[in-house]
């Protein structure tokens, strides 16, 4: 698990006032601002974010400290991170991808199948690329109680059940 | 134009055998199919289907508000990974 979570991205300036273009990567794009105030990937300097508009590709924003357009144009390609503990609690049955990207998977006999790559969804169930531990190409697992019985965040490993045909032999 | 109703639904013959097989044997596996056209029947309903990309076989679980759609829409030939963020996934 993370302690940082790349919440958004500076493009580089928005006008001549020191706003700034800014993508976010939340799943509901506003929402970046509310996990303000964010800092750099290294922490050492912390932004509060005030969204003005929407624009093509993202948001105008004013970020304190950022007074001149020079000021904006130097921050252009930086990362804005937000501590993994201000995202809000979950229910039981979900998790954020930030929790369960990085996580061992082992099957029932104890088996370390793989790493979760990343989490997928195309429309239907969730699903974990897995990069597997003996290497070669991804595999796709649904993210269901039957085929994830167990995810245990504290010990970072995922307990899985894979149906048939789901590994490659 | 669409299809006539007339003819029904279109499926693959071989995606209905392998699946009546799988329902039949109670089994929990994935039925690999490669015809993204076939339209998602009822009786597809809580069977999980391989459906090729073009590389690999994507799972896909079928469930009722899936019927009449496609097996193709979802499994996308070309993916973009995006960020993680605040992004949450449920376990269903």
């Amino acid at each position: 698990m993370t302690d940082l979570i790349c919440v958004g991205a500076i493009s580089g300036s928005f006008g001549v006032r020191g706003e700034v273009r800014l993508k976010s990567f939340t799943s509901d794009p506003e929402a970046v601002a509310d996990y303000s105030p964010l800092t750099t990937e290294d922490g050492s300097r912390q932004f509060t974010v005030q969204l003005t508009r929407q624009i093509k590709n993202g948001f105008a924003a004013v970020l304190g400290g950022v007074e001149t357009k020079e000021e904006a144009d130097a921050l252009r390609g930086v990362r804005l991170y937000a501590p993994r503990d201000r995202l809000p609690s979950l229910p039981d049955d979900e998790f954020y991808h930030a929790d369960l990207i990085g996580l061992e998977v082992y099957d029932t006999g104890g088996t370390l199948l793989g790493k979760v790559n990343a989490v997928l969804n195309h429309g239907a169930t969730d699903l974990l690329e897995l990069a597997p531990a003996g290497g070669g190409g991804t595999v796709l697992l649904p993210f269901t109680y039957d085929a994830v019985p167990t995810v245990d965040l504290t010990a970072g490993r995922i307990i899985a059940d894979p149906p048939e045909g789901v590994l490659p032999e | 134009m669409s299809r006539s109703v007339w003819k029904g639904p279109f499926v693959d013959a071989y995606v209905l055998k392998k699946a009546e097989k799988v329902r039949d044997s109670g089994k929990n596996e994935v039925i690999k199919i490669w015809s993204r056209r076939s339209t998602i029947l009822p009786q597809f309903v809580g069977l999980t289907f391989g459906v090729y990309n073009g590389q690999k076989h994507v799972p896909v679980l079928v469930t009722e508000d899936m019927i009449g759609q496609k097996f193709g829409e979802y499994s996308p030939t070309r993916t973009y990974y995006g960020h993680a963020a605040d992004k949450k996934a449920k376990r269903k």
